[in-house]
């Protein structure tokens, strides 16, 4: 009887390589041992976006042995150095490429899934990008910048059956003193649940500044509006009130969209709805001020900034008891970045499958253009679109700068 | 207050403070469904735009335009589609104006433009879905810009229509390069059909990318495009 050894990932690529002659060096390190696989079986990676929250998913997939980190991408000349130092230092060799340009990363055939990292406006056009070159996505929270780069997202991840995984590992990790009674359905039919985040995304308009870094400016700013240089616009670190591109409406919901993908997500997961999107948002303005109400077709009700109100404070049916589920979690091990690697693996969806992120991010979005709005708006969440309101329907996407495109 | 809004306008630039333009803010909200105060808004809109403007006071114009704009501010959007500078936040406004007058603004300018600024146009052409411009979107399947040539496969894809699927899989024959793009876009084209069910048209599609010719992303992808036309209701009965 014969024996079908069955193939590796790797073995297709290998043949690819030696049908064009592509020279192929067995190092020991390739063979692998008993503490790591060989490399015909690790996961081929690459980063886009290393500063901030990119450096930390770099180091996490890093110190992964069952992932060979190949190549980075970035804007700014220092992080690349330091970023493929970082890399060529663990893995003691000099092979580690880097790129200006994304594209030329995703354009790499050996590579199998990349992580995103970048502002929040580049994100749809690269997981996008991404997915039509065949490569696994794990892309940071906030997923998207818009309601319609949500569905284009998902779709390109379906086409072509990549795995895409959204970003905050806290999600599953930082409410389980909600989640496990409410899934073990200790607070009855749950409805309403509070979520405290902000503020508003604002526009820019700070004066251009004479360049304090090597940065390809015009590739930072891509589908966002031109606008002149200056530190705080570009800034990654973790401000969301002006010091950085996280406060501003061309790159980001604001804190809206940065908290509330974790906030959001939270609650979303307790109450079981991440698979949903709210068919109204309620907004008020009374003398305890302004703040929203999204209804779901279950009967819940999340409030966002709901005064007086605590982070994510339950209303629940008193005296009534559900059967509890099976709480969800991470595949594999490693946190939420083991959970997208396993994935990768058994081709499973991850916890955080890009489309439970993007029903988060849509509640971010829809509240951002309520507030904007100062009115209640209803939502088909079928058709994507507001129900009887042109206006708000203009604000479901934004014209890219050229040359980019979805 | 509003007065003093537009005043500021004429001097604002980067570095101004965005509170002095707070009233027009303010009247943008609060002029909803109240079409008088709409259109005075919009008309001062259209006639500071007009006048000699910094850069950023234009693009500032331009994002409330896509806000409140009508048929009315066409024109003058469509003057400055045509300026390098001001092109996009051209676009940022006739993107969302739900007026016919916009998508005849974006393809009179076609023929226009070159390079960078034509990708631009034909971006927002595709996220129109404007199904007027297939026929000038095919033309340009085959440019002799690249970066044209793709943003018209990816426009063409966005619109999805029947004949916009048809264009691409005639392009297709002769694609070189940019033939996965193409295949994507018609994969899409799929997709909004089958959405829109025309179950038999995106099947057809569907199984012209299912043989071994195909690379495997490819035929995978097609496959799952079949498996969902046949869990169609209608399809199911049959």
């Amino acid at each position: 009887m014969s024996v079908i050894k069955k193939p590796t990932r790797r073995d297709f690529m290998k043949t690819t390589g030696a049908a064009f002659g592509v020279p192929y060096a067995i190092t020991s390190a390739a063979l692998g041992n008993s503490e790591r696989p060989a490399a015909s079986d690790r996961i081929v990676m690459g980063g886009i976006g290393i500063g901030n929250m990119g450096r930390g998913d770099q180091g996490a997939f890093l110190g992964r042995k069952d992932v060979q980190y190949v190549a980075l991408s970035d804007v700014r000349e220092e992080v690349r150095d330091k970023s493929k130092a970082n890399v060529d230092r663990h893995y003691n060799n000099g092979d580690c490429k880097v790129y200006n340009d994304f594209r030329e990363l995703l354009a790499r055939t050996d590579i199998d899934a990349v992580h995103v990292a970048t502002p929040d406006h580049w994100h749809a056009i690269m997981v996008i990008e991404a997915c039509r070159n065949g490569k696994d996505v794990y892309c940071q929270k906030p997923e998207t910048l818009t309601l319609r780069e949500g569905p284009l997202m998902i779709a390109a991840a379906r086409r072509y059956g990549r795995v895409v995984s959204g970003g905050s590992q806290r999600v599953l990790e930082d409410y389980r003193k909600y989640v496990a009674p409410a899934w073990a359905g200790e607070f009855g039919k749950i409805k309403s649940i509070n979520v405290n985040v902000g503020p508003l995304p604002q526009l820019c308009n700070l004066p251009g500044e004479t360049k304090s870094e090597a940065i390809d400016w015009d590739l930072w700013l891509g589908p966002a509006p031109w606008a002149p240089y200056n530190p705080k616009r570009c800034s990654g670190s973790f401000s969301i009130n002006g010091a950085s591109w996280r406060s501003f409406s061309d790159y980001s919901g604001g804190g809206m969209t940065d908290w509330g993908a974790h906030h959001f997500g939270g609650a979303t997961f307790i109450c079981d709805v991440r698979d949903q999107q709210p068919f109204e948002v309620n907004y008020f303005d009374d003398s305890n001020g302004k703040y929203l109400a999204y209804r779901y077709q279950n009967g819940l009700t999340i409030y966002h900034n709901k005064p007086k109100t605590d982070q994510l404070l339950i209303e629940g049916t008193p005296g009534e008891k559900l059967a509890p589920k099976p709480v969800p979690g991470y595949k594999g091990e490693g946190g939420i970045y083991g959970d997208f690697i396993e994935c990768v693996k058994t081709r499973e969806k991850p916890f955080r499958d890009i489309e439970s992120a993007v029903n988060t991010a849509a509640l971010a979005h829809l509240g951002n253009i309520a507030y904007q709005l100062k009115r209640s708006l209803k939502w088909d969440s079928v058709k994507q679109e507001f129900v009887g309101d042109a206006e708000a329907n203009r604000m479901t996407d934004r014209a890219r700068r050229e040359p980019w495109q979805l | 207050m509003l007065d003093t809004a537009f005043e500021a306008l004429k001097t604002f630039d980067w570095g101004s403070d965005l509170a002095a333009l707070a009233p027009i803010e303010e009247a943008a909200t609060a002029s909803h469904g109240k079409p008088e105060a709409r259109q005075d808004l919009e008309n001062r809109l259209i006639a500071a735009l007009k006048g000699t403007l910094t850069r950023d006071a234009q693009d500032y114009i331009c994002r409330k335009l896509a806000n409140v704009g009508t048929a009315a501010a066409v024109p003058t959007l469509a003057g400055l589609l045509l300026n390098k500078g001001n092109s996009h936040m051209s676009r940022f406004a006739l993107e969302q104006i739900p007026a016919a007058e916009a998508d005849q603004a974006l393809r009179d300018a076609l023929p226009k433009v070159s390079g960078d600024l034509k990708v631009g146009v034909i971006s927002s052409i595709g996220a129109r879905r404007d199904s007027a411009a297939v026929p000038a979107l095919s033309s340009l399947l085959s440019d002799s810009d690249p970066a044209v040539a793709r943003a018209a496969i990816l426009a063409l894809g966005a619109i999805g229509s029947v004949e916009s699927a048809a264009a691409l899989q005639t392009a297709l024959r002769a694609a070189g390069d940019r033939r996965a793009t193409m295949i994507d876009a018609v994969l899409k084209c799929a997709e909004s059909l089958l959405a829109s069910n025309q179950v038999a048209t995106a099947s057809s599609i569907y199984k012209a990318f299912t043989d071994e010719s195909q690379p495997r992303i490819v035929r995978l992808a097609a496959t799952r495009g079949l498996l969902a036309c046949a869990s169609q209701p209608a399809v199911r009965s049959i």
